[in-house]
């Protein structure tokens, strides 16, 4: 394979998810924006949008590789079913996907501690990741699972689909609901 | 679930001992980047439209850098390369790697600037150009490094790339992105 061939096919191949990715990037984007307004409520609200976005990346996008290898091994069926591998594999990815969330919560809070900058309660910030964390978990594990057991029928390689599915179904959901869970916390604690 | 021992690496227990202290330590890596965005609220206040390319910005120096390793991985499996910087197809694909982040930047400071006419927080176009390219192509050259020495330490080392590196690496270069992006949109905006 020559250079230039090389070049455009990797191009061609990568780009239109990669504009998928710019578009979900996009709208959470402005979801943030729009949750600007509720840092004055929760100070030290922004120290976690990184890391929350960053972890659903890395919890699903674990998931989604394992189900892709499990697809090609044949070690499990395109089909949303009682299989033992399975089961273990989505009990896994919610378990890890809402302890890491807790986890932000009280690493963000140490974090303002330290540097002593304004700060919500724990308990606020780890109820917002909480509520956040297993609202993304099910919807992701349940979209991530739908597209690739849909996608694997229709032949295309679930390898090619788990990154770009994960991040823009990551991004979309866990700023809308980051939203929510502020939205639900700055009523319980009044 | 008692057939937990025929179950090997699809065991939920296994997974979840194996994975949460690596996420546990993504975590602490990324929370750099949220410590950098909460300091910046000021500017993101003052240009909402910041906020709106936050999350590409923190995303897409991580997919980059993931569509190099995942290719040089695949290659390395095959035996079809070594360490060789005579290598053509791969410089073929660190040139379209950067060709794919020229185009993604361009595309996201237009789409911020749409969005900006449409919800009334307009910033110029040639500013939006300025900050979308110049961050993103630095974080798409620190992708590309990271991803090539990274891909190429755990070969050497006999770990798979996918396990540890390319997590650790995507989320290193996801702090880059944070960092580069508020230092260079405070040069050209503050």
């Amino acid at each position: 394979m020559n250079f230039r061939e090389g070049f455009w096919s990797i191009y061609r191949e990568a780009l239109p998810v990669l504009l998928v990715a710019l578009v979900g990037g996009l709208f959470s984007g402005l979801v943030l924006e729009e949750l600007l307004e509720s840092v004055a409520r929760f100070p030290g609200l922004l120290v976690m949008v990184p890391v929350f976005l960053a972890t659903r990346g890395n919890v699903y996008g674990a998931l989604g590789g394992r189900i892709s290898s499990g697809l090609h091994q044949g070690l499990i069926p395109p089909e949303f079913e009682w299989n033992d591998r399975l089961v273990n594999a989505v009990l896994a990815s919610f378990v890890n996907g809402v302890t890491i969330s807790a986890v932000i919560g009280v690493l963000s809070w140490i974090v303002l501690q330290l540097l002593g900058w304004p700060s919500a309660a724990l308990s606020e910030l780890v109820a917002i990741m909480l509520i956040a964390g297993t609202l993304t978990s099910i919807v992701l594990i349940f979209g991530l699972l739908g597209i690739l057991f849909g996608g694997y029928k229709l032949g295309y390689d679930p390898d090619n689909l788990v990154g770009p599915i994960v991040t823009t179904l990551g991004d979309v959901f866990g700023m809308v609901f980051l939203f929510v869970a502020v939205a639900v916390v700055e009523v319980v604690f009044v | 679930m008692a057939a937990g021992a025929d179950l090997g690496s699809w065991d939920a227990r296994t997974i979840v001992s194996n994975m949460l202290p690596l996420l546990v330590v993504l975590c602490t890596i990324v929370l750099w980047a949220g410590i950098t965005l909460n300091e910046a609220e000021a500017l993101l206040d003052e240009y909402g439209l910041l906020a709106v390319m936050v999350p590409t910005m923190v995303g897409a120096g991580g997919n980059l850098g993931t569509i190099l390793s995942s290719r040089l991985t695949t290659r390395l499996h095959l035996g079809t390369t070594e360490l060789d910087l005579r290598d053509r197809v791969l410089w073929a694909n660190v040139a379209a790697v950067l060709a794919l982040a020229a185009t993604v930047f361009t595309t996201l400071a237009a789409g911020a600037w749409v969005i900006g006419q449409l919800i009334g927080a307009p910033l110029a176009l040639s500013a939006l150009l300025t900050i979308s390219l110049v961050s993103g192509m630095s974080v798409a050259v620190i992708a590309v490094v990271f991803g090539l020495a990274a891909t190429y330490g755990s070969y050497r080392l006999g770990i798979d790339p996918d396990d540890t590196t390319i997590p650790i690496v995507t989320n290193v270069v996801d702090v880059f992105g944070m960092l580069i992006f508020i230092g260079v949109s405070t040069l050209v905006l503050g």
